[in-house]
C-alpha cells in the first residue's frame, strides 16, 4: 500500500514537473476569463478620479505611483495632499455638503465613527463581492495584519476599506551612545546596572536622567507637550503600558465605561510629566516634528517617535544621526508590551460618481509590489509579507515596526472619538503645564467625556 | 433745513431713484452680512453637528444658550482671557504708539524714513509674523531666546513660549509689536493735522509743554485717539493666528482666546448650533463693546461741548 502510493506520489510529482515547466515556458498572458485590472477597468477609462490625504511620505509615494496606475488603465488619479488637520477639515466639509468632490479620502481611524454612523461611506464589501472588480489574488483576510485591518478600517463588525498607513509610536535612542565604553562605565557606577535598551520606565528615566546634559544642549528624551494632538498621541503609549485606558472596551466602535481617571492613568500621567524635567526647556511647546528635529539634530538621547517618521532619522541627507539610532518597542509597565497605532485608512465616500474606479486603485495599492515600492519610500504597510522582503528586513526599524504592530491597542472610533480627542489633549495640558494636578485633570477630562457620551458611558473611577 | 442738490444728481433725487442706485450695495449687504448673521442666530437655537448621527439641525430651543451660561467652563475662562489680553494689548500699543508719534512729531527729522521702517512690522502678515517670532524663541535654537539668556533676562532652562507664568506676557508683546506701529500712524496723521493756532496761543501765553500736551495735544486728539482704541480693541478680540501658530492655545488653556475656542467648537468638533452661540456671543460683546465705548466718547464731548 506504501509503495503503490509512492508510487503515485512520484507520478504526480513528474506531472505537476511538467505541468509546472509548461507553464513557465508559456508566455505571460492570462488565461481565458482570468480577471485582470485593464480589463476590471476598460469601463472606467478616460474617469478622473481625486483623493485627499496628509502631506507627507506615503501619499507622497502613492502620487509617484500613480502613473504605473493610470498607464495600465486610463483612469486619470488627482492626488489633493494637505497639512493633517486640513486634510481632515476638507474631507468633513465635502463628505457634508454631499458634493463629492473626492473619489476616494486618506484619513485617520480616529474619523472612522463619524463618517460611518452620519452615513457618508459605502462599505468595502459592496466592492469585494463584485466578481467584475475583484482582483481574485486580493486576499485581505490572508495578506493584512488583521488586528491592524479591523482597527484602522472597520466600524461595528463592517469593513470600510484598506489600511493606508498602519502608523505605530516605538522607542528611537541613541544606539552610538548606549554603546559607548565611557557612558556604559559611567552609568554602571551611578545606577549599579549595565546600560541596556530600556524595557523598564525606570531604566527609560535612568537612561534619560543620565544623559540630562543641557549645559552642552544635549538632553535625556523629549516631550511632544504641545496643546495638539500629538501629546495624546504620545501619552497613549504611557497610559497603555502602565495598564490604562479611556474606556474599558473591546472594539473602537464600542461606548462603553469611563476609565481614563483609572489610577492606572493618573500614574502614566504622573510618570509622563515627569519627564519634562529630562527634556529641552521648549518641550511644552513641541508636537511631532519638533521632537523628531532635535533628535535629527543629536540632541536628545531617546524619545517616543512615530514609525512613518524614521526615515527621516535614518536619512543622511536631513539627519546628522543617520546610522547612530537605534529602535525598539516601548518599555513595559503594568500592561506589558504594547504598541499605540492610529492608522490612515483608504475609505470610499457615498457621494462618489466613480466608486468603482476608486475601488480599483485602491486595491490596485494593496497588492504587495505597490505595498512594497510605498513602505519602501516611507510608507507604514500593513501587509506582514511587506515586512518579510529582504530589503525591508536590512531597514533598521522594521523589527521596532513589526513588532508594535502585533501588540497595537484599539482606540475609541466612535463618532465622538474626535471631541475626546479634543478633551483630553486640552487636560493633558492643563496637566504638564502645573495648571492642575494630573489627578485633577484626568478627573476632568473623565467627567467631560461622561458628558459627552452619555449614559453608554459611566464613570467607574469617581472623580473627586 | 436740508441742503438741495443741484444738477444731475438733484433732478435724480427729486425723482426718487436713489434708492435703485443704493440697491446693489444693499443687497450685497444683506447677502453677505445680514443673511449670515440671521442663519447663524437660527442655527444656535439647533442641534447641528456635523460631527454626531442624528443631529441635523432639530429645534433645541434655549438648550445652546443654557449650555454656554452654566455648563461651559471653558468659555468663561476664554472669555477672561480675551478680556485681559484686549485690555493688556491695547493699553500697551496706545501708550508705546502715543509715545512713538510724539517723539516722531518733535524730534525726528528724517521722519517719513523712521515711519516708513516702524511700519514694516504692521504690513507682516500674521501668520508670518506668528511664525517668525516662533522661531526666534524656540527653546533650544532661538535668537532671542539665546539672547536673553545671555543678558540674564531668562532662566537657562525656560522657554516663554512653554512656561505658564511668561506665555501671555510674551505674546501681548509681540502684538504690540506689531500693532503699535499702527497707533504711531494714526495719531501721527492727527497730530499733523492739528491747527496751530492754539499751540501759538498757549505758548504766547507761557504754557509749557506738558501743559500744552495735557490742555490742547489731547484734548484735540482725543477723536482719533478713541477711533484707534477702537479699531485696536475689536482686531485684538478677534485674534486668532499668531497665537494659534505660536501656542495653540496652550499650555493648557493659557492662551486659548475666544476665537480659538470658536475655531475649535466649529472645526474641531463641529458643534456647529453649539459653535453658533458661541460666535454669537463673541459678537454681541464686540458689539456691546463699541457701543459703550461710542456713548463714552460722545458723552464726553457733548460734556466738553456744553461747559
Amino acid at each position: 500500500m506504501i509503495k503503490a502510493d509512492s508510487v503515485a506520489l512520484r507520478r504526480w510529482r513528474g506531472a505537476a514537473a511538467l505541468a509546472l515547466g509548461i507553464a513557465m515556458m508559456a508566455p505571460a498572458a492570462p488565461e481565458a476569463g482570468a480577471w485582470t485590472l485593464e480589463e476590471a477597468a476598460a469601463p472606467y477609462r478616460g474617469v478622473t478620479i481625486r483623493t485627499i490625504g496628509e502631506s507627507l511620505p506615503p501619499l507622497e509615494a502613492l502620487a509617484k505611483m500613480k502613473a504605473k496606475f493610470e498607464a495600465r488603465t486610463g483612469i486619470k488619479v488627482v492626488v489633493e495632499m494637505y497639512e493633517h488637520s486640513e486634510a481632515v477639515n476638507k474631507v468633513m466639509l465635502d463628505l457634508n455638503s454631499r458634493r463629492g468632490r473626492y473619489d476616494f479620502i486618506l484619513q485617520p481611524h480616529r474619523e472612522l465613527g463619524r463618517f460611518v454612523t452620519n452615513g457618508h461611506l459605502v462599505s468595502i464589501d459592496k466592492f469585494m463581492n463584485d466578481p467584475k472588480l475583484r482582483d481574485p489574488s486580493f486576499k485581505p483576510e490572508e495578506v493584512l495584519y488583521q488586528r491592524l485591518w479591523k482597527e484602522i478600517s472597520w466600524y461595528a463588525g463592517k469593513p470600510y476599506g484598506f489600511p493606508f498607513t498602519a502608523l505605530t509610536m516605538y522607542l528611537w535612542y541613541r544606539a552610538d551612545l548606549l554603546n559607548d565604553p565611557k557612558e556604559r562605565a559611567g552609568f554602571k557606577a551611578k545606577y549599579g546596572y549595565d546600560m541596556v535598551v530600556p524595557s523598564t520606565w525606570r531604566q527609560y528615566t535612568d537612561l534619560a536622567e543620565w544623559f540630562y546634559r543641557p549645559e552642552k544642549g544635549f538632553y535625556g528624551t523629549a516631550i511632544q507637550g504641545k496643546r495638539h494632538e500629538a501629546l495624546w498621541y504620545e501619552w497613549l503609549n504611557f497610559l497603555y503600558s502602565f495598564g490604562g485606558d479611556m474606556m474599558d472596551v473591546k472594539s473602537g466602535s464600542e461606548c462603553g465605561p469611563i476609565i481614563v481617571n483609572s489610577p492606572e492613568a493618573v500614574a502614566s500621567l504622573e510618570y509622563y510629566k515627569s519627564l519634562i524635567k529630562y527634556s529641552p526647556s521648549d518641550t511644552l511647546n513641541y508636537f511631532w516634528d519638533d521632537a523628531m528635529a532635535v533628535m535629527q539634530q543629536g540632541k536628545v538621547f531617546e524619545v517616543i517617535m512615530w514609525n512613518d517618521s524614521t526615515y527621516a532619522v535614518e536619512d543622511p541627507k536631513v539627519s546628522t544621526v543617520s546610522g547612530r539610532m537605534g529602535f525598539d518597542l516601548i518599555p513595559q509597565g503594568k500592561g506589558g508590551k504594547v504598541g499605540q497605532v492610529e492608522g490612515w485608512t483608504y475609505l470610499i465616500p457615498k457621494y462618489s460618481k466613480n466608486q468603482e474606479a476608486a475601488f480599483l486603485f485602491i486595491q490596485w495599492m494593496m497588492a504587495y509590489d505597490q505595498q512594497l515600492e510605498q513602505h519602501m519610500n516611507g510608507g507604514a504597510s500593513a501587509r506582514p509579507d511587506v515586512y518579510a522582503a529582504p530589503q525591508v528586513r536590512a531597514i533598521p526599524y522594521s523589527k521596532a515596526s513589526m513588532d508594535t504592530n502585533a501588540v497595537a491597542i484599539a482606540k475609541p472610533t466612535i463618532p465622538e472619538s474626535p471631541q475626546i480627542t479634543d478633551i483630553l489633549v486640552r487636560e493633558l495640558s492643563e496637566a504638564l503645564s502645573g495648571s492642575k494636578t494630573p489627578k485633577q485633570a484626568l478627573d476632568r477630562a473623565a467627567v467631560d467625556m461622561h458628558k459627552l457620551l452619555g449614559d453608554c458611558a459611566p464613570m467607574r473611577y469617581p472623580a473627586e | 433745513m436740508t441742503v438741495k442738490e443741484s444738477g444731475v444728481a438733484g433732478w435724480l433725487v427729486d425723482r426718487g431713484v436713489a434708492p435703485v442706485f443704493l440697491a446693489p450695495s444693499l443687497i450685497l449687504l444683506v447677502v453677505l452680512l445680514v443673511g449670515p448673521f440671521v442663519y447663524m442666530v437660527g442655527i444656535s437655537f439647533t442641534d447641528l453637528s456635523y460631527a454626531l448621527p442624528n443631529h441635523d439641525g432639530n429645534f433645541v430651543g434655549f438648550d445652546n444658550y443654557r449650555r454656554l451660561m452654566r455648563d461651559d467652563p471653558i468659555f468663561w475662562s476664554s472669555f477672561a482671557t480675551t478680556l485681559g489680553f484686549v485690555a493688556a494689548t491695547v493699553s500697551i500699543e496706545s501708550l508705546a504708539g502715543l509715545g512713538l508719534a510724539l517723539l516722531l512729531f518733535h524730534h525726528i527729522k528724517r521722519r517719513r524714513f523712521v515711519l516708513t521702517l516702524l511700519l514694516i512690522p504692521m504690513m507682516l502678515a500674521p501668520v508670518a509674523v506668528g511664525l517668525m517670532w516662533k522661531l526666534m524663541l524656540q527653546g533650544e535654537f532661538g535668537m532671542l531666546t539665546h539672547y536673553l539668556r545671555v543678558v540674564g533676562l531668562l532662566g537657562a532652562q525656560t522657554a516663554p513660549l512653554s512656561t505658564l507664568s511668561l506665555v501671555m506676557p510674551t505674546i501681548v508683546l509681540i502684538d504690540a509689536w506689531e500693532w503699535t506701529p499702527f497707533v504711531t500712524l494714526v495719531l501721527l496723521a492727527g497730530m499733523l493735522s492739528l491747527p496751530r493756532e492754539p499751540f501759538e496761543a498757549a505758548i504766547m501765553d507761557g504754557a509749557g509743554p506738558l501743559r500744552i500736551f495735557r490742555d490742547i495735544t489731547m484734548p484735540l486728539l482725543r477723536t482719533i485717539i478713541a477711533l484707534v482704541l477702537l479699531l485696536r480693541g475689536i482686531d485684538a478680540f478677534k485674534e486668532f493666528d499668531k497665537v494659534f501658530i505660536l501656542t495653540g492655545g496652550g499650555p493648557g488653556i493659557a492662551t486659548e482666546l475666544l476665537s480659538i475656542y470658536t475655531w475649535r467648537i466649529n472645526f474641531r468638533e463641529w458643534d456647529l448650533g453649539y459653535g453658533a452661540v458661541v460666535a454669537f456671543m463673541v459678537y454681541l460683546v464686540v458689539l456691546i463693546l463699541c457701543s459703550v465705548f461710542h456713548k463714552a466718547i460722545y458723552w464726553t464731548e457733548a460734556r466738553e461741548t456744553r461747559r
